[in-house]
């Protein structure tokens, strides 16, 4: 049944293909540019991520501002679907059609992505490096060859989680809070997987929803089924106001907090608001340096960042989403020189998934990107840290998030 | 799943929910003004009020106390009020309501945007006013800042009664509010009152948000979207026409959210609002004046 | 008598000039912009719909996305599970939407103005919600993705689509659906407003308490008002469904109800013919916001401001500048001296 689909598609890519008049050489490629494109919010509730592309289009300036790539300045296109994936559909379309784009990349949102997915791998125009989380993104590369993911996906740092508990605190009595969407879900599956057989140890789970204006009644019964050891799968606000719920209930685990909420600024908010002890021993792992984290004010990666994103304008230096974008663009820089100077959409995606990067400025040290033809996920390393006197300090070595 | 019952946590989640209405009652009682005076429900109640949190968080960042920011920001906030009222209702004061309602909603993505543009989207946080501190009595945590939200609250409306009850300028407000023909020939500034309603609402949204922001311990340009809702629902429960009303609402609303997302397992925590707005339907249905408003007559 | 003849001669070259535009759009514009044409087409059948509703009965919905939520899931999931051919999924997910908006009518007969505004508005709030708790039927979070799922029922999968021995692209033959839906949706309109039910929508909405005793059934009126703008909600949901080829609880927040009530007062209440006016509104300045500068903030910024100008300038909408427009020649044609 799968086959059948995916001949069909072949088939339909093909006809589609046909009808969209193409010109000679592969689509936004000249001697002297190449066009990609990619849709992010830019306007509603979650467009805070759009640093995600900021930073990546202000690192591009920097690289055209040093000749380019093969002598081939990159034009970055972002186009605004406010997180809906109609929109995304809509867009993608224009960047393909209309824009005629060589790749559509650093494209945001699990649903947003996934939405486009089988229209891009049908007319073999290549997904690279989606900002999501979601495992199906690098998993699933024999049905979707043209698609390529980039960050620690959930599910694995979920496990992470889950083997440490099973690990460290085998006895432990686990509370899960956990946005209601697939990143939380993800994140809640993945620690389910990393606890095996002590899976029981979650004593309770509670969701709550991006609409919620609280999450303290959440809070409230996790702590009344007696657990003392909390997941924390919330994004940075509602993180937050779950430290301080526990806090104004007397309540204290020890919390395991998700990477996206860890950054250096949100838990001295956390930390603020309720009191050193509360967050002390927190645990999150870690793949990208942060520039609000002072251990990082001399690191000569944290210092081009800051200075890429005040010459280039890139937007707010202190956040985090930003760093991502230029790690994002550093990688798809890579790939482009590896991919040579006859520059089409198979060499590109070969290079994307034949990838060795070791020198990421913007990524922990130690950190290599790798993909390799049955490897589809270029980031599968991270750290674990432990949150110490106001600070993230990184312990154990770096370990494969698979 | 049967609970064996657990009276500690039903408690618990009365109070959290007496906590949270706590913090949407300003903003219900914002609402409730505006709709008295000009009729319609003001969509971007809360994103002003999300406006004059940041600009309170920038007065504190300047170096201002939390109370000495406190009281500045209600009253720009008056006076933000009243400049909305007269920029852009005063025009189209005697225009259809849908087309007043319509540009409440411009309004809102308008100060939504930008509150984006001057200050950056990132989490920033308001200080505590109260202590923190849990105080646990019979099993039951709270802290001096849940008390003090209520009672800040319930201050602020208070106030806001003795204004409009014993002042000469309120009782006007009132009777432009009911009467407008009749209290134009009396020589009231009918006008005048409209935008003294948009200012009080707007200073009574400050106070919403300023409460809000410590309650989440964070805040960001998305801080008082689900509050409005709330706000509304807890509103229109109690009684629109009446600020106690309004008061009571929302905290009734608070609690009854929190009960049935503990006590009713489908609705769990992702039905709990759908069910909630489904009771407060229900009450309607039976009570269509809310719980304490008076009905309203019909003019033929 | 010579003036009525030219009334009805001007009236006939208008409805001829709007089929010739119709016919020809292939002509005037790209095939990819045809595409946002049809995007348009949805909101300007949800407008009428919803014009009906309010502008004509004068009963508040900040509902009517959730309506074309149902519209637009009803076609998704038979599509994807029961393997119906899209287009032919349309009335069902117009009659499916309508019965949603006869029930959230029901309620109405005891609520009015501000009540039924917060009711409408609790539905389309918990819309996205209620979409996700269901995700059997719904495909929960990620939605349901017909290209992915059912690519056989999806028309013009292979890029051209051909009609009675007439071929097209996709693109355009989107544009033909949804407008030619769009056109018949509006005579129907257009028919009810000038018959005996227009009449009975505007007397539920001047007075409620004149139309009852004058032996109006306002329950039934009410809940017909609800379930005639339902089904056109539905419809413009399913063409949005097939448009897309996707459906996601993400695209239909409370967002969505706010773009078609706000269409539809940009477009003029009471007035159908300002409601292209306000489809192309809802459908252009979002894009057109972004263009002026993509800074956090001020998309949005641009985008509100822009709905409060209109508003101010033109209190009854487009519609109703229309109709001052046209008031000299209409009061030429049709007032005696």
């Amino acid at each position: 049944m799968t086959r059948h689909i995916y001949l069909i598609l072949c088939a339909a890519g093909a006809l589609i293909l046909a009808t969209v008049a193409s010109g000679a050489g592969a689509p936004g490629v000249t001697s002297s540019e190449v066009v990609i494109g990619g849709t992010t919010p830019l306007s509603g509730p979650a467009s805070a991520y759009q640093s995600v592309a900021k930073g990546a289009a202000a690192y591009f300036r920097y690289v055209n501002a040093h000749g380019g790539v093969s002598k081939r300045k990159i034009k970055y296109i972002y186009k605004n679907d406010a997180y809906d994936p109609s929109k995304t559909v809509e867009l993608t379309r224009e960047l393909v059609q209309q824009d005629k784009v060589f790749a559509i990349f650093n494209s945001l949102g699990t649903e947003h992505n996934l939405a486009t997915r089988s229209y891009l791998n049908a007319l073999k125009v290549p997904q690279l490096f989606v900002a999501s989380g979601a495992t199906t993104f690098g998993k699933d590369y024999k049905k979707y060859p043209w698609t390529i993911a980039y960050q620690p996906n959930y599910r694995a740092e979920g496990t992470i989680y889950g083997r440490y508990v099973a690990k460290t605190t085998p006895k432990a009595r686990i509370g899960v809070l956990y946005q209601n969407d697939d990143y939380g879900k993800d994140l809640l599956a993945g620690l389910r997987n990393g606890l095996g057989k002590k899976v029981k140890r979650i004593v309770a789970k509670q969701n709550y929803d991006i609409t919620d204006s609280d999450v303290r009644s959440q809070i409230a019964k996790l702590k009344a089924a007696k657990a003392n050891t909390l997941m924390l799968f919330a994004t940075p606000t509602f993180a937050i106001a779950a430290y301080y719920a526990a806090s104004t209930l007397g309540w204290r685990p020890k919390v395991y907090v998700n990477a996206v909420s860890s950054a250096a600024n949100v838990m001295g908010i956390a930390t603020a608001a309720t009191s050193r002890k509360q967050t002390e021993g927190s645990i999150s792992i870690v793949f990208l340096k942060d520039p609000t984290d002072a251990h990082w004010k001399k690191d000569p990666g944290v210092k081009l960042y800051r200075t890429i994103m005040k010459r280039y304008k890139g937007g707010n230096p202190n956040d985090v989403y930003a760093v991502y974008g230029m790690s994002v663009a550093h990688t798809f820089v890579a790939a482009l020189k590896k991919a040579g100077k006859n520059l089409t959409r198979p060499r590109i995606m070969r290079a994307a998934t034949r990838l060795t990067i070791k020198n990421d400025p913007f990524l922990l040290p130690g950190i290599t990107v790798r993909t390799t033809a049955s490897d589809h996920f270029p980031l599968d390393q991270a750290k674990l840290e432990r949150y110490h006197n106001g600070h993230w300090v990184s312990f154990g070595g770096l370990f494969r998030v698979r | 799943m049967l609970l064996s019952f657990d009276w500690t946590q039903l408690a618990q989640q009365v109070v959290i929910g007496l906590a949270s209405g706590g913090v949407w009652a300003t903003l219900a009682v914002a609402l409730v003004l505006i709709y008295r005076s000009t009729g319609v429900v003001n969509f971007a109640q809360g994103e002003m009020a999300m406006f004059s949190t940041f600009i309170a968080w920038s007065l504190v960042h300047h170096g201002l106390s939390y109370w000495g920011a406190f009281f500045l920001t209600i009253a720009i906030s008056f006076v933000g009020g009243v400049a909305v009222e007269r920029a852009v209702i005063r025009p189209i004061e005697r225009a259809p309501v849908l087309t007043v309602v319509i540009v409440t909603l411009g309004l809102f993505f308008l100060v939504n945007g930008a509150a984006r543009w001057i200050w950056t989207p990132e989490t920033r946080s308001l200080p505590n006013a109260f202590s923190t501190r849990p105080i646990t009595v019979a099993g039951v945590a709270f802290s001096i800042q849940d008390l003090g939200t209520i009672a800040v609250s319930l201050a602020a409306v208070t106030l806001l009664w003795l204004f409009f009850r014993f002042t000469k300028l309120g009782l006007a407000s009132r009777a432009a509010a009911s009467n407008p023909v009749a209290s134009r020939l009396v020589g009231v500034r009918v006008s005048w009152m409209l935008a003294l309603g948009w200012g009080l609402a707007a200073a009574m949204g400050a106070i919403s948000g300023m409460l809000t922001a410590p309650a989440l311990a964070s805040f960001d340009q998305n801080l008082m979207q689900p509050v409005l809702l709330y706000a509304f629902a807890g509103a229109v429960l109690g009684g629109i026409d009446s600020a106690f009303g309004a008061v009571a609402g929302t905290l009734l609303l608070g609690v009854l959210i929190n009960l049935l997302g503990t006590y009713v397992d489908w609705v769990g925590t992702e039905l709990r609002l759908p069910a909630a707005l489904a009771v407060i339907l229900a009450v309607l249905l039976v009570r269509p004046a809310g719980l304490f408003g008076r009905a309203a007559e019909r003019r033929v | 008598m010579r003036r009525r003849a030219l009334g009805i001669s001007l009236w006939l070259l208008a409805v001829a000039a709007v089929l010739v535009v119709y016919a020809l759009e292939p002509r005037l514009v790209s095939d990819f912009h045809s595409r946002d044409l049809a995007h348009a087409g949805v909101f300007f059948i949800a407008i009428v719909g919803l014009n009906l509703l309010t502008g004509y009965t004068g009963q508040i919905s900040l509902g009517h996305g959730a309506l074309m939520a149902i519209g637009g899931y009803t076609s998704a999931a038979l599509v994807v599970h029961e393997h119906w051919r899209d287009v032919w999924t349309i009335p069902l997910a117009g009659i499916a939407a309508g019965i949603v908006g006869f029930l959230i009518g029901l309620p109405a007969l005891r609520l009015s103005g501000l009540y039924l505004a917060l009711a409408t508005f609790a539905f389309a709030v918990a819309m996205p919600s209620l979409l996700k708790k269901f995700s059997g039927l719904t495909g929960g979070g990620q939605g349901l993705r017909l290209l992915e799922e059912a690519p056989l029922q999806v028309t013009g999968l292979s890029g051209t689509v051909t009609v009675f021995g007439h071929t097209t692209t996709q693109n355009h033959f989107l544009y033909y659906l949804t407008w030619g839906i769009g056109l018949l949706g509006f005579l129907a309109a257009w028919l009810i407003v000038r018959g005996r039910l227009g009449r009975t929508f505007r007397a539920v909405r001047d007075s409620e308490v004149a139309a009852a005793s004058a032996g109006v059934d306002l329950a039934r009126t009410k809940t017909l008002a609800f379930a005639l703008s339902g089904v056109y909600a539905g419809v413009a949901g399913s063409l949005l469904a097939i448009q897309d080829e996707i459906v996601n609880p993400l695209s239909f927040t409370f967002l969505l109800s706010i773009l078609i009530l706000v269409g539809t007062v940009v477009g003029g209440l009471g007035s159908l013919p300002g409601m292209v006016l306000g489809a192309f509104f809802v459908q252009y300045l979002p894009d057109l916001s972004t263009r002026v500068s993509s800074a956090q903030g001020v998309p949005d910024f641009v985008y509100g401001a822009a709905i409060i100008l209109v508003m101010i300038l033109l209190p009854t909408g487009a519609g109703g500048l229309l109709r001052r427009l046209a008031r000299p020649l209409t009061t030429r044609l049709y007032l005696r001296p």
